[in-house]
């Protein structure tokens, strides 16, 4: 028996360097190598990639990609060779928010790289952390999309592996801004996906009046049909903002004056909602709490309906593309995350889901609607006002729990 | 309780006593393995405590967690799930006891098909059929758009998101588990007693509660445990068909291990409700067998 036939999982980088070292081959070669033994269906695109990024410095590569059946054939017409073997990177992953890509990404990704994706979805954020924190890795996908707050922890407790840039050309992509996050330095372990504002959506057939800032959704009239995002830390900022208090307080005193805030406002919620946008768009919710890019989707439905972020102050966050230390399919993993920072996939999935991403080569080819709508896309002067929700130690965010708690009680 | 009979018979008898012991081997194992040692680790985790990077430790194991799970707060949720639970085992009996006397009384030749007819929502996921009574429930759903189409009422009515809901939703789930062993001590019954019982100038209903309906109180209570200990712990339904307004304990477990990631937390708040659902269990069952033993 070879040593091929007993796969151990090891960092592609230093699999990679050590198979190229141990054969003394150029990366091009053992990349053709490896596509005339017929593991083409992952390795491919990295072909592609490497290879457009190697020949000239635009991501974008010339020609149109080499599909994995179209290499297949073509190695296959060249050299007689044996049945190809499966390829172990033509699987992947994927774990994700639900409605949070654009509906044809996953199969157009799949028809172009031969990679069959599971792609998993969960409702809230609680769940995606205690999945991908379960065995310390990942709890076995490939990729996942956490919140930019979580990366340091993440990188800290080894869940996350560090992104091989060589493999994701169209890193370059990235607004100069989103280079070098403070969340996560030179993007070492994440890359940046989607960011958002927190808001509150409302239907004006039901509510005719002006809404505009976080107290509004204190008004009375709003009983039976008002929703509120079942996230804690999110629903703690509408009061927070409201009392001058930031939305990352951990004073005993401070938390309860907001406690105290939402405790008013709780006879009036109907439901703390994981699906605003089903909810919304069934009727149930006249006016719920809701992200940015969950307003454009509800307006699909309802054209009519309007978002605002409040005067007070809001939070703005964005969420990341990782790599999970347990991934099985680091290539695959790359491969999707470049796939993805290619400016008309990141433009189909804007123009599809509404939330705007940190790709400048994408921003022509994304609908002018959602890119000049200062709901979505909103001017400097109104990002000043924006916060982002930090990382709270298990001590502090305790603080937060004990009182949610009591208010859901 | 051994059914072996003792005489002159004793190396079948302990053949089939060593038998008896092998064919438990696997369940106990199973037991062992899905249900003793993860309560276990449950158990563990509720003495201990995070450290700084929110990890569970049990470097100083204390009963911390079991203090903070003792909130008065939390009087109102507990009755909460006390309340939905009795008003689902009482509904799921009262709606289940017709059913399943008619199938067994009338049932003739279909009874086998009525029965399966009874368990066939068991081959839909029970979340998705929760679901299926949102879309029936919800504002512009069949329900208001029936209501509304008929002139019952101009706005829809609030349906989702009600005590009502949750009760309709948990009922619903929880009647096949009642109908089953109601059926079986029904048609357990010999009708020969209810027949003398008529004879004696019993009348009908008389018959029924003074025959029917102590013979078949084995069933009954077996339904009753059946529903009301899952419908104690149900987070499914009052979570997807409830509103903001009425909380059940095990939502709060959920919030602690989730929005708090508190496992300890969680583990300790649900080991309680465990210890509490059991102890009433078998304070029930002792209750029951005193009765059923004197009478």
């Amino acid at each position: 028996m070879s040593r091929q036939s007993k796969p151990v999982v090891v960092p592609f980088d230093e699999a990679l360097q050590r198979y190229l070292t141990v054969s003394g081959i150029s990366r091009r070669q053992f990349i053709s190598r490896i596509a005339a033994l017929g593991a083409v269906a992952a390795i491919g695109g990295i072909v592609e990639a490497c290879v457009s990024a190697a020949q000239s410095p635009s991501p974008l590569p010339a020609t149109p990609a080499p599909t994995a059946a179209g290499a297949a054939t073509a190695v296959a017409t060249a050299t007689p060779v044996p049945t190809p073997i499966p390829s172990p990177e033509a699987e992947l992953f994927v774990y994700n928010w639900d409605g949070y890509i654009g509906s044809n990404t996953v199969s157009d990704f799949s028809k172009k790289y031969g990679i069959k994706v599971t792609y998993d979805k969960f409702p809230d954020e609680p769940t995606q952390i205690a999945k991908l924190q379960s065995d310390g890795k990942g709890g076995g996908y490939d990729v996942s999309y956490p919140a930019s707050t979580w990366l340091p922890s993440f990188v800290a407790d080894g869940i996350v592996q560090p992104i091989q840039p060589s493999l994701v050309p169209n890193l370059a992509n990235l607004a100069p801004e989103w280079q070098n996050p403070g969340y996560d330095p030179n993007n070492a372990h994440s890359v940046p996906n989607y960011w958002w504002t927190t808001g509150y959506a409302w239907d004006p057939a039901k509510l005719p009046g002006q809404y505009s800032a976080w107290a509004d959704l204190w008004n009375p009239n709003l009983k039976g049909h008002l929703g509120m995002l079942d996230d804690m830390r999110e629903v703690f900022a509408t009061a927070a903002f409201q009392l001058g208090l930031s939305p990352n307080t951990v004073d005993e005193g401070e938390l309860d004056q907001i406690l105290a805030k939402l405790e008013v406002q709780k006879p009036l919620v109907r439901i703390w909602t994981d699906d605003d946008i089903g909810d919304f768009e069934s009727g149930q919710l006249w006016i719920t709490h809701c992200w940015s890019g969950d307003w454009y989707q509800m307006t699909s439905d309802k054209p009519n309906a309007q978002y605002v972020i409040p005067s007070e102050g809001s939070i703005r966050g964005n969420d990341t593309m990782v790599i999970l230390s347990g991934a099985k399919h680091p290539i695959a993993a790359h491969l999707w995350i470049n796939y993805n920072l290619d400016p008309q996939v990141s433009a189909n999935n804007t123009n599809e889901i509404g939330y705007m991403g940190p790709n400048a080569a994408a921003l022509p080819l994304i609908d002018p609607t959602i890119k000049n709508d200062p709901r979505l896309n909103p001017p400097d002067s109104v990002k000043a006002k924006l916060v982002e929700l930090a990382y709270l130690a298990p001590a502090d965010l305790d603080k937060y729990t004990k009182r949610w708690q009591l208010l859901r009680a | 309780m051994t059914a072996a009979p003792a005489s002159g018979r004793d190396r079948p008898a302990i053949l089939g006593r060593l038998a008896g012991a092998v064919l438990l081997v696997p369940g106990v194992v199973w037991l062992a393995a899905f249900f003793l040692v993860p309560l276990a680790i449950m158990v563990v985790i509720s003495f201990g405590a995070l450290d700084a990077n929110g990890h569970v430790t049990l470097a100083n194991p204390g009963f911390q967690n079991y203090q903070d799970a003792l909130q008065p707060e939390y009087v109102r949720v507990v009755w909460n799930s006390l309340y939905y639970a009795l008003v689902t085992t009482i509904l799921s009996i009262a709606i289940g006891y017709p059913i399943a006397y008619w199938i067994s009384r009338y049932g003739g030749r279909r009874k086998v098909l009525l029965l399966i007819l009874v368990m066939l929502p068991f081959w839909t996921s029970y979340l998705i059929r929760t679901y299926a009574w949102m879309i029936i429930l919800r504002d512009n759903g069949i329900v208001n758009s029936a209501l509304q189409a008929v002139g019952l009422t101009n706005e829809p009515i609030e349906i989702l998101n009600t005590d009502f809901a949750v009760i309709l939703g948990m009922t619903y789930g929880f009647l096949p588990f009642a109908i089953l062993p109601l059926y079986v001590s029904i048609d357990r019954l010999d009708e020969h007693l209810v027949q003398a019982g008529r004879d004696l100038y019993a009348s009908g209903s008389q018959a029924f509660i003074h025959v029917t309906l102590p013979l078949t109180m084995p069933g009954i209570v077996a339904a009753a445990l059946l529903t009301f200990i899952p419908a104690l712990g149900d987070f499914v339904t009052p979570d997807l068909l409830g509103g903001a307004q009425t909380t059940t304990i095990a939502k709060i477990v959920q919030v602690i291990f989730t929005s708090g990631r508190d496992w300890p937390g969680g583990s300790a708040l649900g080991f309680l409700l465990m210890i509490v659902t059991l102890g009433g269990t078998l304070a029930a069952l002792r209750t029951l067998r005193r009765e059923v033993l004197a009478g």
